[in-house]
């Protein structure tokens, strides 16, 4: 019974200890690739109470940026680009009814792009206000 | 003669302690093990149930994200949460 309860009791804690990221089908697909920095922040704060997770992918020189362009369909060479993408193909453009999608951002001068997790409407709106707030800093 | 001059009660007395004392000496040190082993499992389990409520209802982090991961060691974790706010900043203008 004790060596049960000290089993269980280690089990626990380590289950603890190792709480990770549950990363994104997006994150582990561009994790493994040597010419990106890619990172996911989950639950990253946009209101008091909504939380989005975050995919981030950094190329780290232009031809790994060129790639980028590509595989989501990214035309313009400047500025910033931002569209809606499917949850399960980024690169597919949707409409915003179809959530969950990801609301993308590239910034071309950072070779960033962004990806926000957007499961509910709430969600949708939390991050355009979110937007709206830094607008009006 | 001592055993003699002894009363009834005296005797029941004597005989009810040394038969309480050797009753001790057979049980104590099982009850002490069974007192060991119940304080041991009182205390597990309240330390199972206190990281059970930490790792499943963890109250949700002030500090703007609950948890990064990238694919490259030694960025700090702010500087991700930095760019993921800095992106939207920049697309909001």
């Amino acid at each position: 019974m004790k060596r049960l309860l000290h089993i269980l009791l280690l089990l626990t804690m380590l289950a603890a200890c190792s709480r990770e990221v549950e990363t994104a089908p997006l994150y582990r697909q561009y994790a493994s690739r040597p010419d990106l920095t890619v990172a996911q922040v989950a639950g990253f704060q946009l209101g008091d109470t909504v939380r989005v997770d975050v995919v981030i992918l950094v190329a780290d020189d232009s031809a790994a940026w060129q790639g980028l362009k590509t595989e989501f369909d990214i035309r313009p060479s400047e500025g910033v680009t931002s569209w809606l993408g499917d949850i399960d193909n980024p690169a597919r453009r949707v409409k915003r009814s179809e959530v969950p999608l990801w609301r993308a951002m590239a910034v071309h001068e950072e070779r960033t792009l962004a990806f926000y997790r957007v499961a509910t409407q709430a969600e949708f709106d939390a991050l355009r206000e979110y937007q709206m707030e830094i607008m009006g800093d | 003669m001592g055993q003699n001059s002894m009363t009834f009660e005296e005797l029941w007395e004597r005989e009810e302690r040394q038969g309480l004392e050797q009753r001790l000496r057979q049980e104590y040190p099982a009850w002490r093990r069974r007192r060991r082993a119940r304080r041991v499992a009182l205390a597990s389990v309240a330390v199972l149930a206190g990281v059970a409520l930490y790792t499943f209802h963890l109250p949700p982090s002030t500090r703007g994200y609950d948890a990064v991961a990238c694919n490259r060691s030694g960025i700090a974790d702010s500087h991700w949460v930095d760019v993921a706010a800095k992106t939207l900043k920049t697309t909001a203008r």
